[in-house]
């Protein structure tokens, strides 16, 4: 077992926070980390930030929007269609569904 | 089987973002030769993530349903010169991305744009609660609470949090969508996440009993 990195023993709170971004984004273990084990506030920093980024996964799409947005984007792309062909819209049979 | 081994590294908990989706790449090729019906079926197919976006950024139904359409007209259009160089949903999610930002630009926010939003501010330091033990989050987040405190975030961080956190793409990924750089990308994240920190924590507080 390797000898605590001298210079992770020492590390403030604002040293420990500025790195912290790049932990989280190599997936550390962050239980190594010495910082943490002495200090309260920044262990539930973590704790909070990686229940946050968890939790985010509530937010996936749920939401749908109405019918009337297809019905929209439908007549849209007909009008402009009737209008590159230099039609009259109102002519148009709707676009096979 | 040996024990000798030490254990793997938890694969990361993100759900996949990009399954391939059965039929997708069948009506994307269809809908780029003009095929309406196999455009609906690409609409039908990725409404809810564009529009999800729209909403978590505008808060309005309305504004939202408008960029939603407007996001799908525009991949009418470019539907052609799509490549296949990256997913389709990535490359449609860039799309919706742009739509919605020239959207808040038009609107004049001033958070909106993103270079701005990058911009390191008075409030991104190190935290300064030393002490502040009782502040920790209680665990009981529900999404309706989530949801509200990702709606007070600035733009700028609320996207990237989106984006990321809960639609999982990778922040090389991102840095594409948001033409920012890639520690850009990664640095709004966390800003973003100690943001949301701080307005649960204020949530949390007022909800305590006096």
């Amino acid at each position: 077992m390797s000898a605590p990195n001298q210079s992770e023993i020492v590390m403030d709170c604002s040293e420990f926070q500025q790195k912290l971004p790049e932990l989280f984004e190599e997936h550390a273990d962050l239980g190594k980390e010495e910082h943490l084990k002495h200090c309260e506030n920044c262990a539930a920093l973590v704790r909070d930030l990686e229940y946050i980024a968890q939790q985010a996964k509530l937010l996936l799409p749920i939401h749908e929007p109405s019918p009337a947005v297809w019905d929209t984007i439908q007549s849209t792309l007909q009008r402009e269609q009737a209008d590159t062909d230099g039609r009259d819209p109102s002519d148009t049979a709707p676009p096979a569904r | 089987m040996s024990s000798g081994t030490s254990a793997p590294k938890p694969a990361r908990q993100h759900m996949r973002r990009n399954p391939p989706i059965a039929g997708e790449a069948e009506a994307i090729a269809k809908a780029q030769a003009g095929d309406g019906a196999a455009f609906e079926t690409l609409y039908s197919l990725h409404k809810r993530r564009v529009y999800s976006l729209c909403l978590r950024m505008l808060g309005n139904v309305a504004e939202a349903e408008d960029l939603t359409q407007e996001a799908f007209l525009q991949l009418y259009r470019k539907i052609g010169t799509f490549r296949g160089d990256s997913a389709f949903s990535t490359w449609l999610h860039r799309l919706a991305v742009n739509v919605v930002l020239m959207h808040l630009r038009k609107k004049g926010l001033p958070q909106v744009s993103l270079e701005e939003a990058l911009e390191p501010s008075q409030d991104d330091g190190p935290r300064k609660d030393i002490g502040a033990r009782d502040l920790t989050l209680s665990g009981s987040i529900d999404r309706v609470t989530l949801e509200r405190a990702v709606e007070n975030l600035p733009p700028g961080y609320r996207l990237v949090f989106v984006l990321h956190d809960v639609e999982g793409y990778e922040h090389n990924e991102i840095a594409g969508m948001l033409d920012c750089s890639i520690g850009n990308s990664k640095s709004q994240l966390h800003k973003a996440r100690m943001k949301l920190r701080d307005l649960l924590r204020t949530g949390e507080r007022k909800e305590q009993p006096k």
